[in-house]
């Protein structure tokens, strides 16, 4: 078992050609061990979702590679879909479709078969406390119901690697709270989380390693408790690095 | 290579869970529509019009009715399906799941045919009714259907990656597929036509669709087979090839 479960080296995503030519991502290099509970942060267009995109197989790297279990995910890209989980920041779902569906569609496309699917569908509508909203349409549910919605879908494969872009946008604080702990007793369960969020006492609680990305490049990446070494919140540290990088690429 | 037979079996199963959440547009309209023209150019009409091909006028006409159907279910089933999940990023749940660029394409065309089967079948059923169904090759028939269907799923499917807007979706379908339908002898025989227009049809895939479904209707054919079978099969090769490669590189799709 490879004790890295998500490996790039030298990512590169560009968009467009010619004069239109954006490079969203720039040489990215990332070791993240298995268990952990990673942050990725960075300002808006910083790419994160862009790099996000990469490893689930939304877009096509330009160059360099990612391996997820040691499985590379353009040359083998249909096993190592089934090693990762994505709970998206916007809900990319059919609004009409339920919980239940939506949860039962996706083990359906992972190949697991009926009574496989049905018993885990069951347990994660259980774990996400969905029961009394299973059957309803997902454009009726509320902010916090949507995100437990897409974090069952996320899980229902049971991925090695589980990665959540902002799953808490547009969630109040107490329903925010109650996803923290779901994510935490996941995580303590051995499962691996990505997490990207612009909350950051929301990283502080929750991850134990963090990477910073700026301009398309990693400007930062340590422990948790080296990020807030002398004192300092991560939302100190992550304002610090932001702002000196900002600076030095404006020079 | 390992096939993702369940996953494809879902890809199926939803699409024909939409059909019926949808079932007024899509399995109620088509049987009015055929119900019409079979009452119309089939009773009151055809009953004033002599046997054509030793059939009476209405089962000469029902062949081009199905085919009708047939291709405004597949093509519309593809193209609004496909449209609609790129419109809600939906799509990218079949981007993330386990299934090849080969897979892609069966699970869409496969999902447009059923739905496309579902309409023919109804319209079948529509047709006995008329007393208008008669079956001579019931292989080729099927053959025939499920080839149509496919041809314009996937013409449905480059349609729905290439369209910006729900306008632009009818494009196709307005300027092309409906004259070029209504224009392949679905309603007369190209032996009504003058030498000119009956060699100009002849250069019409429609006709080929239409004559193909006919003969294995009732056994009559205005076209010649090799050419027919040509056709048909050189476009469900030519576009198979090319939306596997639209899907392999991501075309609208993938970033």
């Amino acid at each position: 078992m490879n004790t890295q479960i998500l490996e790039i080296k030298n990512l590169v995503k560009t968009y467009g050609s010619g004069k239109t030519q954006t490079t969203a991502v720039k040489d990215i290099s990332l070791s993240i061990p298995r268990g952990s509970f990673y942050g990725l942060l960075g300002p808006n267009g910083a790419g994160k979702s862009t790099t996000i995109h990469c490893i689930t197989g939304i877009a096509q790297p330009t160059s360099g590679t990612i391996l997820i279990d040691g499985v590379d995910v353009v040359k083998d890209y249909k096993l190592a879909r089934t090693k990762v989980g994505l709970s998206p920041q916007e809900f990319n779902v059919d609004i009409f479709a339920t919980p239940e569906q939506l949860m039962g569609y996706m083990a359906g496309y992972y190949g697991i078969k009926k009574e496989v699917r049905d018993a885990r569908v069951d347990e994660l509508i259980k774990q996400f406390d969905l029961e009394k909203h299973r059957k309803m349409k997902f454009q009726k549910l509320s902010g916090g119901l949507k995100r437990r919605a897409m974090l069952g879908r996320a899980l229902v494969h049971t991925p090695d690697l589980l990665i959540l872009d902002e799953p808490t946008a547009g969630v109040d604080v107490e329903q925010r709270h109650d996803l923290w702990q779901y994510l935490k007793k996941l995580n303590e369960g051995g499962k691996t989380i990505i997490l990207t969020s612009h909350y950051l006492e929301e990283i502080q609680y929750l991850c134990n390693e963090i990477a910073i990305i700026n301009h398309g490049k990693i400007v930062a990446q340590g422990t948790k408790e080296e990020f807030m070494s002398g004192g300092k919140s991560v939302e100190d540290r992550y304002l610090e690095i932001t702002r000196n990088d900002n600076e030095r690429n404006k020079k | 290579m390992h096939i993702n037979w369940i996953g494809l079996y879902t890809m199926f199963r939803r699409e024909v869970e939409r059909t019926f959440r949808v079932v007024i547009q899509t399995l109620v309209a088509p049987v009015i529509s055929a119900t019409l023209y079979l009452f119309i150019f089939g009773t009151v009409i055809g009953t004033k019009i002599e046997d054509f091909a030793g059939v009476p006028y209405i089962s000469f006409v029902f062949p081009g009715v199905l085919m009708l159907s047939i291709i405004n279910a597949s093509f519309a089933s593809a193209s609004s399906s496909l449209y609609f999940m790129r419109f809600t990023k939906g799509i990218e749940e079949i981007l993330i799941s386990p299934f090849s660029y080969l897979e892609m394409l069966i699970g869409f065309v496969g999902s447009a045919v059923t739905r496309a089967l579902l309409v023919a079948g109804l319209i079948l059923v529509t047709g006995l009714l008329f007393g208008a169904v008669s079956l001579v090759n019931p292989v080729g028939f099927v053959l025939y259907v499920a080839a149509i269907s496919a041809i314009f799923a996937m013409l449905g499917i480059i349609v729905a990656l290439w369209a910006e807007s729900f306008e632009q979706l009818q494009v196709l379908n307005t300027f092309v597929i409906t004259p070029l339908t209504y224009l392949g002898g679905i309603f007369y025989s190209i032996t009504f036509l003058p030498p000119l227009a009956a060699t100009i049809t002849k250069l019409n895939p429609f006709f080929y669709f239409a004559d193909g479904i006919r003969c294995s209707m009732i056994g009559y054919s205005e076209a010649n087979s090799i050419v027919g079978f040509l056709v048909i099969a050189g476009l469900v090769l030519g576009l198979g090839i090319l939306v596997t490669q639209l899907f392999n590189r991501g075309w609208k799709i993938r970033s």
